[in-house]
C-alpha cells in the first residue's frame, strides 16, 4: 500500500469516528440526559403538553378528594380544596410559581407521562394520552385534619404512622401557607422568616434532645462487658465540660431502666462515652441517621457525624440527643415504629397506589425492609423501657387508661435559647397500630409538659377511627 | 442474483415512495393552507428529482450514489422547512432547482475545461478578492459580517471560496515540485490559507474558520512531504486558537455557552438549551410533522433544522441524517481513491471533507457535543448560498467520479 493510500485511508477513519462519535452521543443524550433536560421548567413545551392533559386527582386512603383539575375554557384548572392542610403533602402545580411537593415528585404519573420508551412514544402518537392518573394517599383526611388542630398556632411538625406497614397517616409542618391563594400571599410566603416553605417533617433537622436515648440505650445494652449500673450525682463533668441533669436533680442510684424513665443525662452521657462513638454510630446508621431516606417526598439526612474526630465531650453530648446530632421528624418517627416492629425499619409510604382514569391500579407502593436496625431482643427490651416512661416517668402525659403506651420525651437545647419538645412513642406496646413523632420548635417547654399529650391525642383518635 | 437487484433503480424509486409519504404528511399537517400550488411544487420537485437522477445515469459513468443521498437530504430538510414555514418551503423549492441546474452546469464546464490544476494564482487572486468585498461592502448578520447583498439578492461569498480553497489547495499540491523548486515554496500555501482565515476570524465566521482549516489540515497531512509543516500548522492553531479566546468575546462566548449553556439560559445559552429541549422532547420517534414545537428555537430553519428533524421525526430519523452524511463522505473518499489524475482526487477529497466537516461541525453543535458555531447543513438547511455551493461541490464530485480520460497525466500516476 503506498503512502498516499495508507494517509487517505486514515483521513477517511478519522471521519468515520466522527460521525460515529454523533450518533453515540446522540444516543447518549436521549437515553440518560433527555428525561431530566425535558422535564426542566424552562422547557415551554411541558407547559403547552400538560395544560392538555387532566391532570389526575388527588385522594386520600378513604376516597376523599384532596386535590383535582377541571377544566376551564381551553386549559385545566386545578383547585386545592383543603387550603393550607396539604401545603406540604401535595404542594402545588402552577405554571407561574412551578411544582413542589408530590405535584413535583409524580408530576409524570398525575399527567399520565411515560418514560420515553420507543413503546411508549408509539402508543402515545396512536392514543393520545388526555387524562391523568390519580394518586391515592396513605393519609387519613380525619386524623390530618386532627392533628394539624393540635399543632395550631405553634412551629413544630408530627408525623404519624402505621409502624408495620410504614404507611403515614398524617405529616403536618408548621407553620404552612393557603395552597388556594398562592398568588396573593407569595410575596408574604418568600419574606416570612419562618420559612413556611420548609416541610418540616421531612427536612427540618432538629437536636433530638432525649428522645436519642433510645439509641444510646441499645449500645448499651449490645455491650455485654458494661457496668448498667450508675450513681446519678446530678451532673457529670467530662473532660473539663459539665453536662447537667434536668433542674440539677441528682437520680441517685439507677440502673439502665430507670435511667430511662427518669431520662438521665449524666447517665447516658457517661455510658455513652464508655460504649464509644463507632457503636453509637453504628446503630444511628441502621436506624438511617446519615442516610437518605428514601420517600415520595425529598428528605433531609439526619447526621450524626461519628466519623469525625469527636471528644469525649462530643460524645457524650451526642449520647443525650445534644451537640453535633441533628434528626428530622420524620426520620424520629420511623425510629420509633422500628421499635415497635421488633427492630427492622421500613421504607415510609406516603403514595399508596396510582389509579388510571379507568379505575386500574397501576402502580402499588409496597411496604419493605429498609434497614436492619436492630435485632429483636434489644428493641423489645427498649420497648418494656419505654412502657415504664410512660407509665411511670416523664412520659405519663402520654398515658392511655387500658393502653399500654411505649414512648420517650425530649427536650432539646439548641442555639435559639428555646429548647424543642419532643415526643416520640407507639401503641398499644404490644400490637403497635400506630406510631408518632412530635416535635415543637423553639416551644422553651419540657417534652413530656407539652408534646405528650399532643401525641397521646393522635394515638387515642388513630386508634378510635382508622381501620 | 443479490446483486443484481440492488441497482440505482431501487433507491430512486424508494426515494420517490418516501417524497410522496412525505407530501402527504404535510397535506395533513397543513390542511387548511395545502393548495393546488403547494401541491403543484411538490410534484415538480420530486418528478424534477426523478428525473435528474434518471438523466444523470444516461451522462454520467461516474458514481449514481452521491446525487440520491444529497436529495435524499434535501428531501428530509425540505419537509421540515416547509413545515416551519410554509413560504420558505416554496422559496426553498426555487433553491434545490436552481441548485440542481448549477450541479449539471457545473458538471459540463468541469468536465469539459482542460487545465483547472494549473490555475492556483487565480483561485488565490479570486478568493482575496471576494474577501476584500466582503469586508467593504457586507452586510452583517447574527455577528457576523458575511453577506453581500446585490439587488434583492443576498450571498454569501465564503460559500464560494470553500470550493476555491479545494481548488486552489488541489492544484498546488498537484503542482508540488514546481512550488517545492522556489524560495520558501513550502510556505506559500500554508501563507494564503492563514490569510483567508484571518480574514474569516474579522468576519467572526469561526464555523467556517474551522472547516477551512480542517481541510487544509486533512490534505496537509495525506499530501505535504515536508512533515514538519503539518506539526508548525498544528501548533500555530493551538496557540492562535487560545490567543482567539482571550482576545475576542465572541469566542469566550461559545466555549462558556458550551460548558454551562444552563448558567445563561435566559440570554447567551437561550438558543442551545431550546435545541437540546427539542431534542430531549422529540424522544426516539419524535412527536410527529407539526406536533412539536420547533418554532421556540431561533434561527431553526437553517443552523438549527437537525434540532427541529429531532423533535418531530425523532432521533432515528437525526442517526438516519449522520449516517447519510457518513455514506457520503465514504463515496466521496472512495471516488478520490479511485480517479487517477492527481488534481480530481484531491479536489474530490476536499468536497469529502468539505461535507463530513460541515455536517459534523454543525450537528455536533447543536447536540452540544462541541461549541456551537452557526454554520448550515449542507442539502438541509435553508439557505440559496449553501444550496447551490453544495450542488456545484457536488457537481464537481461527480466530475471525479468518473474515468477521466486526461492523456498523458494518467500514465505518469502509479508510483
Amino acid at each position: 500500500m503506498n503512502k498516499e493510500l495508507k494517509r487517505t485511508l486514515i483521513v477517511l477513519a478519522g471521519m468515520c469516528i466522527l460521525f460515529v462519535s454523533l450518533v453515540v452521543y446522540i444516543s447518549y443524550f436521549q437515553v440518560f440526559k433527555a428525561e431530566a433536560i425535558k422535564n426542566n421548567s424552562y422547557n415551554k413545551r411541558l407547559w403547552i403538553n400538560e395544560e392538555k392533559i387532566l391532570r389526575g386527582s388527588i385522594i386520600d386512603r378513604n376516597g376523599k378528594i384532596l386535590a383535582y383539575s377541571e377544566k376551564s375554557g381551553d386549559t385545566y384548572k386545578r383547585f386545592y380544596n383543603y387550603g393550607n392542610l396539604y401545603s406540604h403533602i401535595i404542594g402545588y402545580s402552577y405554571r407561574e410559581y412551578g411544582k413542589v411537593g408530590l405535584e413535583l415528585e409524580y408530576n409524570n404519573t398525575l399527567l399520565n407521562i411515560n418514560e420515553a420508551t420507543p413503546f411508549h412514544e408509539l402508543k402515545n402518537i396512536v392514543i393520545p394520552n388526555t387524562e391523568g392518573n390519580t394518586l391515592k394517599l396513605t393519609i387519613d383526611h380525619h386524623l390530618q385534619e386532627y392533628s394539624r388542630n393540635l399543632l395550631k398556632g405553634k412551629k413544630g411538625a408530627i408525623v404519624a404512622m402505621d409502624p408495620k406497614t410504614a404507611e403515614i397517616y398524617s405529616m403536618v409542618s408548621l407553620p404552612d401557607f393557603n395552597l388556594s391563594n398562592l398568588k396573593e400571599e407569595w410575596n408574604a410566603i418568600v419574606e416570612d422568616e419562618n420559612s413556611p416553605f420548609l416541610n418540616r417533617a421531612t427536612s427540618g433537622l432538629y437536636a433530638p434532645g432525649s428522645t436519642f436515648k433510645v439509641l444510646t440505650a441499645m449500645g448499651i445494652l449490645e455491650d455485654p462487658e458494661l457496668n448498667k449500673q450508675y450513681e446519678c450525682k446530678g451532673s457529670t463533668t467530662i473532660d473539663g465540660y459539665t453536662l447537667e441533669d434536668y433542674g440539677g436533680k441528682a437520680h441517685g442510684n439507677v440502673n439502665l431502666e430507670e435511667a430511662l424513665v427518669k431520662s438521665c443525662n449524666s447517665y447516658f452521657a457517661d455510658k455513652g462515652v464508655l460504649v464509644g462513638k463507632n457503636k453509637l454510630g453504628e446503630i444511628a446508621d441502621n436506624f438511617m441517621i446519615n442516610k437518605k431516606i428514601p420517600f415520595d417526598l425529598p428528605t433531609a439526612k439526619s447526621t450524626f457525624p461519628y466519623k469525625e474526630s469527636l471528644g469525649k465531650t462530643d460524645i457524650g453530648a451526642a449520647s443525650i440527643g445534644q451537640g453535633k446530632v441533628l434528626v428530622t421528624p420524620l426520620n424520629m418517627a420511623l425510629i420509633a415504629s422500628s421499635i415497635a416492629n421488633k427492630g427492622e425499619v421500613l421504607q415510609p409510604i406516603l403514595v399508596k397506589e396510582a389509579i388510571s382514569p379507568g379505575g386500574k391500579v397501576i402502580k402499588t407502593n409496597h411496604t419493605k425492609k429498609i434497614s436492619e436496625g436492630v435485632d429483636i431482643f434489644a428493641a423489645n427490651e427498649v420497648k418494656n423501657m419505654m412502657v415504664e416512661v410512660v407509665r411511670r416517668g416523664t412520659g405519663t402525659n402520654a398515658g392511655i387508661k387500658n393502653i399500654r403506651v411505649a414512648g420517650k420525651t425530649g427536650t432539646a437545647e439548641n442555639p435559639s435559647g428555646k429548647s424543642h419538645a419532643w415526643f416520640i412513642g407507639f401503641a398499644p406496646a404490644d400490637d403497635p397500630q400506630i406510631a408518632v413523632a412530635v416535635v415543637l420548635e423553639e416551644d422553651g417547654t419540657t417534652g413530656g409538659k407539652t408534646a405528650a399529650p399532643i401525641a397521646r391525642n393522635i394515638m387515642i383518635e388513630a386508634l378510635n377511627t382508622i381501620k | 442474483m443479490f446483486k443484481k437487484r440492488i441497482n440505482y433503480k431501487v433507491p430512486r424509486n424508494l426515494l420517490v415512495l418516501f417524497e410522496l409519504l412525505a407530501l402527504f404528511l404535510i397535506f395533513i399537517y397543513d390542511k387548511d393552507n395545502f393548495d393546488k400550488y403547494t401541491f403543484g411544487s411538490g410534484i415538480a420537485l420530486i418528478f424534477m428529482i426523478y428525473i435528474s437522477s434518471f438523466i444523470l445515469l444516461r451522462i454520467s459513468t461516474g458514481d449514481n450514489y452521491i446525487f440520491l443521498i444529497a436529495t435524499m437530504l434535501i428531501s428530509i430538510g425540505i419537509i421540515m422547512i416547509y413545515r416551519i414555514d410554509p413560504a420558505l418551503g416554496m422559496k426553498q423549492v426555487i433553491w434545490i432547482g436552481m441548485g440542481i441546474f448549477l450541479f449539471f452546469i457545473s458538471y459540463f464546464i468541469v468536465k469539459k475545461i482542460k487545465g483547472w490544476k494549473d490555475w492556483t494564482l487565480l483561485y488565490g487572486g479570486v478568493s482575496i478578492a471576494l474577501f476584500v468585498i466582503t469586508l467593504l461592502f457586507g452586510t452583517r448578520t447574527k455577528g457576523s459580517l458575511n453577506w453581500i447583498n446585490i439587488g434583492r439578492f443576498r450571498f454569501q461569498p465564503t460559500e464560494i471560496i470553500k470550493i476555491l480553497l479545494i481548488f486552489l489547495i488541489a492544484s498546488y499540491y498537484t503542482n508540488y515540485e514546481k512550488y517545492k523548486e522556489k524560495r520558501f515554496g513550502s510556505y506559500y500555501l500554508i501563507g494564503i490559507v492563514y490569510l483567508f482565515i484571518g480574514f474569516l476570524f474579522v468576519q467572526k465566521d469561526l464555523g467556517t474558520v474551522l472547516i477551512f482549516y480542517s481541510i487544509f489540515l486533512a490534505l496537509q497531512f495525506i499530501y505535504e512531504e515536508d512533515r514538519k509543516l503539518i506539526l508548525y500548522n498544528v501548533l500555530f492553531f493551538l496557540v492562535s486558537g487560545v490567543a482567539g479566546y482571550f482576545m475576542f468575546s465572541h469566542v469566550r462566548v461559545r466555549f462558556e455557552t458550551w460548558i454551562n449553556p444552563w448558567k445563561y439560559i435566559d440570554n447567551k445559552g437561550y438558543q442551545i438549551t431550546q435545541s437540546l429541549f427539542a431534542i430531549a422532547t422529540g424522544g426516539f420517534f419524535g412527536t410527529g410533522i407539526g406536533l412539536g414545537h420547533p418554532d421556540f428555537i431561533p434561527e431553526v430553519h437553517t443552523d438549527f433544522i437537525f434540532s427541529a428533524i429531532c423533535e418531530e421525526m425523532g432521533i432515528f430519523t437525526g442517526i438516519g441524517v449522520i449516517m447519510l452524511f457518513l455514506i457520503l463522505v465514504y463515496r466521496g473518499f472512495k471516488i478520490a481513491i479511485n480517479q487517477d489524475d492527481k488534481f480530481f482526487k484531491i479536489v474530490a477529497l476536499g468536497i469529502s471533507i468539505l461535507f463530513g466537516i460541515q455536517s459534523f461541525i454543525i450537528l455536533g453543535g447543536v447536540l452540544k457535543m462541541i461549541p456551537l458555531t452557526g454554520i448550515t447543513i449542507p442539502f438541509v438547511s435553508y439557505g440559496g448560498s449553501s444550496m447551490l455551493s453544495s450542488f456545484i461541490a457536488l457537481g464537481i464530485l461527480q466530475v471525479a467520479s468518473e474515468d477521466l480520460d486526461l492523456g498523458e497525466e494518467k500514465y505518469e500516476q502509479g508510483t
